[in-house]
């Protein structure tokens, strides 16, 4: 089931299934730390992602042929387990409303949902992290709901502020700090997500649940946000 | 108090071996762009192999020593002087409070390394000193900064053979790795990526660089993304290349055709819009051989 490939000259990359599972960040987690306590010397960087981990190892202490080969041997006692027991829930609160929704008028026409009904639909969902990525606290949430579904727009916008919360097809995200994407924009959240805070590094983990709730306007601008 | 900025230039920043341990927390490796340059920049001090130094893109820095300190000078040769007068490069030279460094245009290679005895006293943010933009860590110099360093004096000099010293107005080719989605490429199609002449684009930076020429056809363009690795080369929608860099994000959804071997991807450090490079392939025995090599000649640790 499992396949490690070359991925570079002190890289391999760990594939452990070939579709998106909500079973897999969980386990793909658990496997990172068992590798870190087998070979704390050899590892130098872990990229988890939706079905693989990229692990980049220390050239100089081994060889790619003798690390595959020792992970080969921990994949193959390696204990998937379905149930994800202990993980976090990060509650997150966002405004939605059409001051910092960019895009969730022209959404409501799409779908033919008024705004209460789309509200309910994004947040009354307990998201999985499947990946943190693109950049730091970039976490990748799934899966939205197929009524609010909405491909990335044509043409990223160049800068969206940071605390804009996203929507693109299955996955819905939080822009941590300013930067271009192409997301469809539905709200906002007042808390700050960016490193100037940085503790907020570790806020998100793969395997880690989200769930958004509504606030009004009152409540965004006394946390502190921005319109 | 230690060099204070007269002249910004378009892009210096501070930069070490690079941020490890932080691709599971979304953030890019990072580092120096040119690690052969910056390497020898610090054993000429017998600095250790990850002290942060300035990387300059492009010159037009001019920088004032506000205390002794003995330096080096590597990579491009951006007409580098010292109180206005040509000065040497891989060369260690110990400078004088008052002096002014300045670098002007390129002449051969686009990025120079300034490195100070015992590296620049600059921040750790998430384990590095290296600056990366995109990001929001840290950010370039700007006039009327200073950069710190811990005064130094030394009147050994120590410089590098020259027959060493390379030739960035040579074309490159760089070595790639069968890695990640080769296989998935059809023969054609490799063959047509190996057998052409591209193009650096403009819109290349410490992220990528784009590559112009003919495109190469997919079966699949779209894929679950994955952590991509230093120097993997993303073939995008429309067929043509990236080479990703240090400050790549962590993840993508391209099909990648390979991965450039490291020390080839210090030479492509030095090239520029418009200039050529072709690919070949190099097996992953003799990508290690040559890395380890290269780590222990300069005590790199990891």
């Amino acid at each position: 089931m499992h396949k490690i490939i070359l991925a570079g000259e002190h890289s391999l990359l760990i594939y452990f299934g070939h579709k998106i599972d909500p079973n897999l960040p969980k386990n793909i987690a658990s496997f990172s730390e068992q590798l870190i306590a087998k070979f704390p010397n050899l590892i130098i960087d872990l990229t988890p992602s939706y079905t693989s981990l990229l692990v980049s190892y220390n050239l100089n202490l081994t060889t790619y042929q003798s690390f595959a080969k020792q992970v080969e041997q921990c994949l193959n006692a390696f204990e998937y387990k379905s149930n994800h027991v202990a993980s976090t829930l990060l509650s997150i609160p966002v405004y939605y409303g059409f001051e910092t929704g960019l895009d969730l008028e022209r959404l409501l026409t799409e779908k033919q949902l008024d705004l209460n009904a789309f509200i309910d639909i994004h947040s009354s969902v307990e998201y999985l992290v499947y990946a943190i990525g693109f950049s730091p606290v970039f976490a990748f949430l799934g899966e939205v709901d197929s009524r609010i579904r909405a491909p990335r727009l044509a043409t990223p916008r160049i800068k969206i502020p940071a605390g804009y919360v996203g929507v693109a097809q299955s996955q819905t995200a939080i822009y941590p700090t300013d930067s271009s994407g192409g997301w469809n924009i539905i709200g906002r959240t007042p808390i700050d997500l960016s490193l100037n805070n940085p503790s907020n590094i570790d806020k998100f983990k793969t395997g880690d649940r989200v769930k958004f709730y509504p606030i009004n306007k009152n409540e965004y601008i006394k946390h502190g946000g921005k319109l | 108090m230690s060099f204070k900025v007269i002249k910004s230039g378009f892009l210096a920043t501070i930069q070490d071996y690079g941020r490890f341990d932080h691709a599971k927390h979304g953030m890019s490796r990072c580092g120096v762009m040119d690690e052969h340059a910056y390497s020898w920049a610090n054993y000429l001090l017998n600095n250790a192999f990850d002290d942060a130094v300035l990387e300059i893109t492009f010159g037009a820095v001019e920088l004032e020593a506000q205390l002794d300190v003995l330096i080096v000078v590597t990579g491009a040769d951006l007409d580098f002087k010292i109180n206005h007068k040509s000065a040497a490069i891989w060369h260690s030279i110990q400078i004088h409070k008052g002096d002014t460094l300045s670098w002007n245009s390129p002449k051969s290679g686009i990025r120079t390394y300034l490195a100070v005895k015992n590296g620049f006293d600059a921040k750790v943010l998430f384990g590095s000193k290296s600056v990366n933009l995109r990001e929001h860590i840290s950010t370039k110099i700007s006039q009327g900064k200073t950069l710190d360093y811990t005064e130094s004096f030394d009147t050994r000099e120590r410089l590098i053979p020259i027959q060493y010293i390379p030739n960035y107005n040579k074309d490159i080719t760089l070595r790639l790795l069968p890695s990640y989605q080769f296989n998935e490429f059809s023969v054609s199609q490799r063959d047509l990526f190996f057998n052409q002449t591209y193009q650096i684009t403009n819109d290349s930076d410490r992220t990528g660089c784009r590559l112009q020429g003919a495109p190469i056809d997919l079966k699949q363009t779209k894929m679950i993304s994955e952590g991509m690795s230093y120097g993997s080369v993303e073939i995008t929608t429309n067929g043509l290349p990236i080479i990703l860099l240090k400050d790549a994000p962590t993840i993508g959804g391209y099909p990648k055709i390979g991965t450039v071997f490291s020390l080839d991807l210090a030479k492509l450090a030095q090239k520029q819009p418009n200039d050529h490079l072709r690919f070949e392939l190099i097996n992953i025995n003799e990508a290690q051989e040559e890395r380890v090599v290269f780590n222990q000649f300069f005590n790199i640790k990891h």
